[in-house]
């Protein structure tokens, strides 16, 4: 794990989740999940609605946090209401995009 | 040509703030009662946008980061989210206002009844939204607003006397049977306009829907400067028909048909014609940005994927949330509730949404993080903080004053 210094508060919390691979936009970070028994505590693990997203995941903190979207389901909801209203819309975009 | 094109969306986010359905009967009625003398307050709006709208376009051009990023990360979860919910219903007031004024332009062109025209403006916008990419659409609709500009050219033509409204433009104060309080009511309700928090959504969203980067912060400043300023102006042009026609005859404004009336008096028939389609622009571009500053701010509270550089169904959730929000209008509007009068409600919201918008933005700007070389200077910064107190009083007093005076009357 790398050593960066960071405040959880300031450079963590309420930042945006974006997926390194494609760019997508995948939730905001809800709470920092801390291992408090280690010297300097580090973070295990980011919390986004249900969601725990495991600290090797993370391959980028800057204004915004890049993931690794692997195993995860953070477009469960975006997916549920494409599937069910949007793409019944005529014109919604292509179905491989 | 293509650098003149850059600036539209600037043109088209002014277009909301300054001459949007509210504000050009809110214009026209300030300047039949109080001539120019509360101009001075557009003026101080005007750069009030340019310095906060500046701030939003170089921390998207630098970080990437658009405005209600920038509030929830700052305020956190639940200030955020209070943030998030007045913000919204300023945005969706406004949206169902403009949705009317829309259907109004179509009543004075056509002699249809608005009613009739509502469902179809409604439609006309999702269209937009769905199908238009966002280039186009802020080139078409900032440039058709721009025909406004027939109220700069009606009120030459009128050949008013120039120093009376210089001398009206530099004394600050009601007058005859108008008190402070109406005033003050009038005045907050144009400098709430001119500041109103979905131009900095808008603006720093579609910044991000260009993909600025660094290398745009040129671009950026220029549709500040060039936007907020024309915006400000058109609003003038507006206040300053109506102080020459009406004014001095006690004609009271309170519809969008004296609105376009100087136009028609001072050029004819070819002036009602520009200054319908003027008006039609200026009301759909002012739909299209609230509908899509609805969609961009709880897409960017939730971090959920958002705007039109991506296929509507990889955002399904914020297009989702603008067609309820569209629907909504219809409903709204078909209870037959006055669409200008609807904006005046949005005051309350407005007041709650405006410090709360603004502070975020002061802060970040200010972070060596996001920002490195490219954070504000001292001078930004103590402008900053002087609007900042003028938009706190300005919520605090928007509705003891709404009250006082019975929303301005």
């Amino acid at each position: 794990m790398s050593g960066r210094v960071l405040h959880a508060q300031l450079h963590l919390r309420d930042r945006q989740l974006i997926d390194q691979r494609n760019g997508r936009l995948l939730g905001k970070v809800d709470d920092v999940e801390l291992d408090l028994e280690a010297d300097p505590p580090v973070v295990t693990a980011l919390i986004t609605g249900e969601q725990r997203i495991p600290a090797r995941l993370i391959a980028e903190i800057d204004t915004a946090v890049k993931i690794s979207n692997e195993g995860l389901d953070l477009d469960h909801w975006d997916d549920w209401f494409e599937r069910h209203i949007i793409d019944k819309i005529p014109g919604a975009g292509d179905k491989a995009d | 040509m293509k650098k003149l094109l850059a600036v539209t969306l600037g043109i088209l986010t002014a277009i909301g703030g300054f001459v949007d359905i509210g504000d050009l009967v809110t214009n026209a009625l300030v300047g039949a009662r109080f001539g120019m003398r509360l101009g001075l307050v557009v003026l101080v709006g005007v750069i009030g946008i340019c310095l906060y709208a500046e701030m939003c376009g170089r921390v998207v051009a630098v970080a990437g980061r658009p405005v209600f990023d920038l509030i929830r990360e700052r305020l956190g979860r639940r200030t955020g989210l209070l943030t998030l919910i007045a913000s919204f219903l300023v945005t969706l007031l406004t949206l169902i206002a403009e949705i009317g004024g829309v259907a109004l332009a179509l009543e004075l062109a056509s002699g249809v009844q608005y009613l009739l025209w509502v469902p179809l403006a409604a439609f006309a916008v999702w269209l937009v939204i769905w199908r238009v990419k966002f280039s186009r659409l802020e080139t078409v609709f900032g440039l058709m607003g721009l025909l406004l500009i027939v109220f700069a050219v009606a009120l030459w033509k009128l050949g008013p006397d120039w120093g009376q409204l210089m001398h009206q433009a530099t004394n600050p104060r009601p007058i005859g049977h108008e008190t402070w309080a109406t005033y003050g009511y009038y005045a907050i309700a144009l400098f709430g306009a001119a500041m109103t928090p979905y131009e900095v959504f808008f603006f720093s969203s579609g910044g991000v829907e260009e993909k600025w980067g660094r290398e745009d912060l040129i671009t950026a400043r220029a549709n500040v400067f060039v936007g907020f300023p024309l915006g400000g102006l058109l609003s003038l042009a507006i206040m300053g028909c109506a102080a020459v026609l009406y004014l001095p005859v006690g004609i009271q404004v309170d519809t969008l048909a004296q609105v376009t009336l100087p136009a028609a008096v001072a050029l004819g028939k070819l002036g009602l014609a520009i200054v319908l389609i003027g008006v039609f622009a200026a009301t759909f571009g002012a739909a299209l940005e609230t509908a899509l500053s609805c969609g961009y701010t709880i897409g960017q509270y939730y971090g959920w994927q958002w705007g039109k550089f991506v296929r509507p169904r990889q955002a399904s959730r914020f297009h989702l949330v603008m067609i309820i929000c569209l629907a909504l209008s219809i409903l709204v509007l078909l209870t037959a509730v006055d669409p200008v009068k609807v904006t005046e409600y949005s005051v309350v919201f407005a007041a709650m949404a405006l410090p709360l918008t603004y502070l975020p933005i002061l802060i970040v700007a200010n972070d060596p993080d996001y920002m490195g070389e490219n954070r504000n200077g001292p001078v930004t910064n103590v402008l900053g903080l002087v609007y900042l107190g003028l938009l706190l009083v300005a919520s605090i007093a928007a509705i003891p004053l709404m009250i006082i005076t019975k929303g301005g009357q």
